[in-house]
């Protein structure tokens, strides 16, 4: 009846036989249960190491299940359904038993789902201890109750038992069967272990020797919730560590530690290990999961749609107004292709810097919206160009189309490929300000795979040149707009100032990446820029030698001028801040484990929300006064430069752009505060705090 | 160009979708009950709905019917004016199948009040649903919006056999009075437990 039981069941008579003889021996008036225990489908056998010890000694127990062929019973986690053993022991006063050690287990998959426990056979161990108090002979009963599952479950009940007399160790048949066992038992690893959650994967990394060797591997979750028990694990080996890729469970419960067991399959066998890690806690509050895909494409197309009023943008759109207004006596034709061209170029660059972000991604590169920003290179190239265009706008200079591009980009309305270029500055300009709109969008699209992040970009990039579009194609509503004339002019010198304002706010961002003389520097090539368009304008009309002569000295000046533009970071002296008020993972924690209440502030210099927050909100009077009356200390993370750290913070609350307000209650999960404040707003927020 | 990309972006969406979302809509399904007719989830707008996977063969649900713990908790659903869905994912030949004759002969037999029981003979609901475990249960408030999902109490585990299941902590009972008190619920997600769902396979 039993597959696999030979020859243990006669070793087994032969034990119950000594046994009943012992206690006849002894005359007790009654035999004291059994140490098998006939189940359907399965049976149930205690043994142990030894049958005698002194007090103060301690042995190993075993549990064997023996189970029919095709049936399976659990392990401690038994995955999709059924259930594991338990068992209750009842043990005379002066022992104890140690908890069960359960081996570890196999997959038994029951399409569509996924168990983990033992097929034929399976030993559970338990330490039994015994201090001063014990007497002799004791009996050692167990009562345990087990599933015996194949496609149907039947649950069985049993008590089996042990007597163990008083005396010195003496080993029985069984206990090089249980020692084996024991060293079979899941181990620590040897090597460090480390688990991360990246694009919605766990990544489970640990040094081992001999990877060559390694065939497979498994990770075993001890509880429900933590990771997909049906979707394949992928195990990746590398020269000294492997890591392996685990998909996180459909119903997902909040877990503070990665437990289970690693399976490593060589061809010598198969060994488990123990992993016991934390995992960083993702606060509840703010599911990135929550947003569907498709509410953030809408939001995404929204969060495009009022790009387009945004202080970054404003620039881009005076130059745009005046294209329209200049085409308005152009043909339907012309005016359609232009609005396609400038939609073009806003699309490609939403889709380079998806691709470029997803690239930086999958590098492992800690990166965020409005990162272009955080280069002082970008940054300075930037002021060149806003210089560039407003001393365009302001003198009579006509670039021809010959040009490089940079002049495409200031008069670009001329022709075709301008328009495709004005649709890429307006996209690299107005970064900087979606962050606040599409925090929880841009969030969603950076932590989902490749295919939804780019969906998402595509719907920002169509919703800021809807409106273009739309005029270009129904040149009609241009009637809303004022008919051409002199004012034309007069509108385009005045565009100038947003331009130069623009370049005034850039070297104020830039300020807070690199030295004041090093900002010297740049402004100095600012002037070099200014220098070569006076030059170029001055000769428009020379030919010949002179005229390749001072084309040729303006080409240099912009080069000279890039050349100087700083790459690097650089040590600024900042003002004598407290430090405590400056956000570190190390300051948040000491605050949050004393029960105090924070604010944390996650802004940056180039970020123009966060600066207007902090003027008509943050920085205001009652504001400080109310946080000081709730104790509320008040944390920084300015992450103008390149922050790592801030970066993976804010990461962790799902972001990947600032500003992000955090308030933390004396305990418990942070609370969200909206991305624009209001004074009231936030002493409301601020009052409620608990 | 764009409108083709987006079916290539639903394909892709519906593919990831292996449960069903706590707080989004329940999704919608129609199945015929034991007395033949045609039930959706639609119909029941208005009213909470509870949704049990059953399988009568199966110990661990023959154990909450036999205790009379099943049917107590069916019995309070009701009186609330609750909708109380048995359904049954087992494939004909399976461990808890059953005709629909069989189906009201257990409910009479059991004395159980459940409003409708449904065969999910092709198992397409119980796969939407993500349900794993008979008993499995999941909460479905006024607004057709899912609320709970899991088991039945916290008596699953070691020793389910020997647990008072009337001292057990009930998440059923509690989901549906902090629904009725319209706060939400405090553990809306918990690990089911009992026998596999026998489903057919594809």
């Amino acid at each position: 009846m039993i597959k696999n039981y030979l020859p243990r069941p006669y070793k087994n008579i032969a034990l119950k036989l000594s046994l009943l003889l012992f206690l006849s021996l002894f005359s007790l008036t009654s035999v004291q249960g059994d140490t098998l225990y006939e189940g359907s489908d399965s049976n149930l056998r205690i043994s142990s190491s030894t049958l005698t010890m002194n007090s103060g000694d301690s042995i190993l127990l075993g549990l064997e299940f023996e189970l029919n062929e095709g049936w399976h019973t659990y392990w401690i986690n038994p995955g999709d359904a059924g259930g594991e053993a338990s068992v209750e022991w009842k043990l005379p006063k002066g022992f104890s038993a140690s908890e069960i050690l359960w081996p570890g287990p196999d997959l038994i998959p029951v399409e569509p789902l996924m168990t983990f426990g033992y097929e034929d056979e399976v030993t559970l161990l338990s330490q039994l201890s015994s201090s001063s108090a014990a007497t002799f002979p004791a009996i050692i009963k167990a009562k345990v109750s087990w599933y015996t599952c194949k496609d149907i479950c039947i649950p069985q009940e049993g008590e089996v038992s042990i007597v163990i007399d008083k005396g010195l160790k003496k080993a029985t048949e069984d206990e090089s069967f249980l020692s084996a066992a024991f060293k079979k038992m899941p181990k620590t690893l040897p090597g460090s272990v480390r688990v991360e959650k990246l694009d919605n994967n766990y990544y489970l990394q640990t040094d081992i020797e001999n990877s060559n060797s390694l065939q497979s591997a498994y990770f075993f979750p001890k509880e429900y919730g933590l990771i997909s028990y049906t979707q394949a694990q992928n195990l990746e080996i590398n020269d000294k560590n492997i890591s392996l890729e685990i998909k996180p469970a459909e119903v997902s419960l909040e877990k503070d530690t990665f437990k289970g067991l690693l399976r490593l399959d060589r061809e010598s066998g198969s060994e488990y290990f123990i992993i016991d890690e934390p995992l960083k806690k993702q606060p509840k509050t703010f599911s990135v999961q929550g947003v569907s895909i498709l509410t953030a494409m809408v939001f995404a197309f929204l969060g495009g749609l009022i790009l387009n009023i945004m202080p970054c943008v404003f620039p881009i759109l005076s130059i745009k107004i005046l294209s329209f207004v200049e085409q308005s006596d152009g043909s339907k034709k012309k005016m359609a292709q232009h609005g396609l061209a400038f939609s073009g170029g806003v699309l490609v660059t939403f889709l380079s810097i998806a691709g470029l972000l997803l690239l930086l991604k999958s590098g492992g590169e800690s990166i965020g919206w409005g990162y272009q920003l955080q280069s002082p290179l970008m940054v300075s190239l930037l002021i060149y160009l806003f210089v560039a265009i407003g001393i365009v706008f302001m003198s009579n200079l006509v670039i021809g189309s010959q040009l490089s591009s940079l002049g495409n980009l200031a008069t670009g309305y001329k022709d075709i490929t301008g328009s495709f270029f004005t649709g890429v500055l307006a996209v690299v300009v107005a970064s900087p300000c979606t962050a606040p709109f599409m925090g929880s969008a841009l969030g969603v699209a950076l932590l989902q795979p490749g295919f939804s992040s780019i969906a998402i970009f595509l719907s920002l990039g169509l919703g800021f040149a809807a409106p273009y579009l739309l005029l270009s194609f129904y040149p009609g509503l241009l009637r809303f707009l004022p008919k051409p004339g002199e004012w034309m002019e007069n509108l385009k010198q005045f565009m100038a100032f947003p331009m130069w304002g623009s370049a005034l706010w850039l070297t104020w961002v830039l300020s807070g990446q690199v030295s004041t003389e090093t900002v010297l520097v740049v402004l100095i090539g600012a002037l070099l820029i200014g220098m070569s368009l006076w030059l170029f304008e001055k000769t428009q009309t020379a030919v010949g030698f002179w005229k390749k002569v001072s084309t040729l000295v303006s080409v240099l000046l912009i080069t000279l001028a890039v050349y100087i533009a700083p790459t690097k970071y650089e040590e600024i002296a900042t003002q004598t801040t407290n430090d405590e008020s400056i956000y570190s993972q190390k300051n948040l924690d000491l605050l949050l484990a004393s029960n105090q209440r924070v604010f944390l502030n996650f802004t940056a210099d180039w970020c123009i929300t966060c600066k207007v927050n902090e003027k008509v909100a943050l920085e205001r009077n009652a504001v400080k006064k109310a946080l000081e009356s709730k104790d509320i200390k008040y944390l920084k993370a300015d992450w103008t430069r390149k922050d790592s750290v801030i970066a993976d913070k804010l990461a962790e609350y799902g972001r990947t752009g600032v500003p992000l307000y955090l308030m933390f209650p004396s305990e418990g999960e942070p609370i969200f505060l909206p991305e624009l404040l209001t004074e009231d707003m936030l002493l409301n927020y601020i009052d409620e705090l608990k | 160009m764009s409108r083709c990309l987006f079916f290539i972006f639903i394909l892709f969406f519906e593919h990831l979708i292996a449960s069903v979302q706590i707080n989004e809509p329940a999704p919608d399904f129609t199945l015929t009950d034991s007395h033949g007719d045609k039930i959706s989830l639609s119909g029941f707008k208005g009213r909470t709905v509870i949704l049990e996977w059953t399988n009568h063969g199966c110990p661990f649900v023959a154990r909450h019917y036999d205790t009379g713990n099943m049917q107590e908790i069916q019995k309070t659903a009701r009186n609330d004016n609750a909708v109380w869905i048995s359904i049954i994912s087992s494939a004909p030949g399976t461990q808890g199948y059953v005709s629909k004759e069989k189906a009201n002969e257990l409910t009479k037999q059991r004395k159980a009040f459940p409003s409708n029981i449904l065969l999910d003979l092709k198992g397409t609901v119980g796969r939407r649903y993500g349900a794993k475990t008979t008993p499995h249960m999941y909460l479905i408030d006024k607004e057709g919006v899912l609320r709970y999902q899991g088991a039945i109490d916290d008596a699953g585990g070691r020793g389910f056999a020997s647990k008072d299941l009337s001292k057990a902590t009930n998440f059923v009972k509690k989901g549906l009075e902090e629904i009725k008190r319209n706060v939400s619920i405090s553990s809306n997600t918990t690990k089911p437990y009992g026998c596999s769902i026998k489903y057919k396979s594809q």
